[in-house]
């Protein structure tokens, strides 16, 4: 099964994206890009109340949700957000403390992944270079389809040292992207807290779909 | 450096003016700077078989519209520069040779966020245009970034 775990829909400021609008292209270009769902990970917020089931059934193509959060080691992805994690933090703080959200989200039943730990000062790879590594950690993005040359080659040497497992995700704004990038899972996913068990479990491996893309 | 305001700035007008009445001139002007080919906004005998019966203006026209403040008076400046990050707009009613065309101006949102290049500040500065009949004529979101 295959989830681009990171993608951004209108909802997030930076996106003009509508989730739709996604899907529709995901069913029209689906023999290049295999993909089997997404998750919208909005930046700096989560909305209890979004259900997506009837686009679900519309488009059959998973929908799930987590969030992007902002701390002092960098972006990090919420996957299993539940109303005690949203009490327990102010998800538009850009200056949560990472070590907290790590174990606390996994605490309250949910993993906390560093995003794009390639990229320069919102990476997790840069604040390790001077700061004590994050306990905890399980996975990292390890293909993100946003980042720039350089920044997802950087991420491997960070694995191997710590022991991290590896996902991937287009990290969309813009329609055209969803699904560039993704992670291809050993089981079966069928909702949130599947993902959660899986990412933790492992059995699973980042796919990058951008050179079917190119030789289209 | 974390950005500190007072969130009851937000909604509140700082901004309201009223224009003078919209010319055929001006809306011709505009079009014809703009680069515009559609009669609909060149050409009066075309636009009164058009849609509107009537010239009407290029829907970009009002944003060509200035208020006399930009900011409120009581936002302190935020960082040591900005810039334009884009606008969002929702047209409504086509804009008519004689409206007299008011723009409200409120700050929408306040946020921060963090990328490659460090923590920029974004303020979301909302204008809403109505005509002279309280028709709604767009809404624009200017969100402007500083660092």
């Amino acid at each position: 099964m295959i989830i681009d775990l990171h993608t951004h829909s209108d909802l997030s400021e930076d996106s003009r994206a509508p989730i739709e609008t996604y899907l529709k292209w995901l069913q029209r270009k689906r023999d290049l890009l295999p993909i089997d769902g997404i998750v919208l990970t909005e930046h700096r917020q989560w909305n209890a109340r979004l259900d997506y089931r009837a686009l679900e059934d519309k488009y059959g193509i998973l929908i799930l949700r987590g969030a992007e959060v902002e701390t002092d080691y960098g972006h990090i992805l919420l996957y299993g957000v539940n109303d005690e994690m949203v009490r327990r933090f102010d998800f538009a703080d850009v200056r949560l403390n990472a070590q907290q959200v790590v174990t606390e989200i996994a605490r309250l039943g949910g993993i906390a992944a560093p995003c794009h730990p390639g990229r320069p000062t919102i990476g997790l790879c840069e604040h390790y270079a001077s700061r004590p590594p994050l306990e905890g950690v399980i996975a990292v993005e390890a293909l993100n389809g946003g980042s720039r040359k350089g920044e997802n080659e950087r991420v491997a040497d960070l694995m191997a040292r710590h022991g991290y497992s590896g996902f991937g995700g287009s990290d969309a704004h813009l329609v055209s992207l969803i699904g560039v990038c993704a992670t291809e899972f050993d089981r079966d996913i069928g909702d949130v807290e599947d993902l959660v068990e899986a990412l933790r479990a492992g059995g699973y491996r980042p796919v990058d779909f951008r050179h079917r893309l190119r030789a289209h | 450096m974390a950005l500190t305001f007072d969130r009851s700035i937000l909604g509140q007008e700082f901004d309201h003016t009223v224009f003078e009445p919209v010319t055929k001139e001006d809306m011709l002007a505009y079009a014809t700077a703009y680069g515009e080919t559609n009669p609909i906004y060149l050409d009066e005998a075309a636009a009164r078989s058009g849609p509107y019966g009537t010239l009407v203006a290029v829907p970009t026209f009002a944003f060509r519209l200035r208020g006399h403040h930009f900011m409120p008076k009581s936002l302190a400046q935020v960082g040591r520069a900005g810039l334009d990050a884009g606008k969002d707009v929702e047209f409504g009613e086509p804009i008519r040779p004689g409206d007299v065309l008011t723009a409200s101006s409120t700050i929408h949102d306040i946020y921060e966020k963090t990328g490659r290049t460090g923590t920029m500040h974004f303020i979301v500065i909302r204008t809403l245009v109505t005509n002279q009949n309280g028709m709604r004529v767009a809404v624009i979101d200017q969100r402007m970034m500083f660092r």
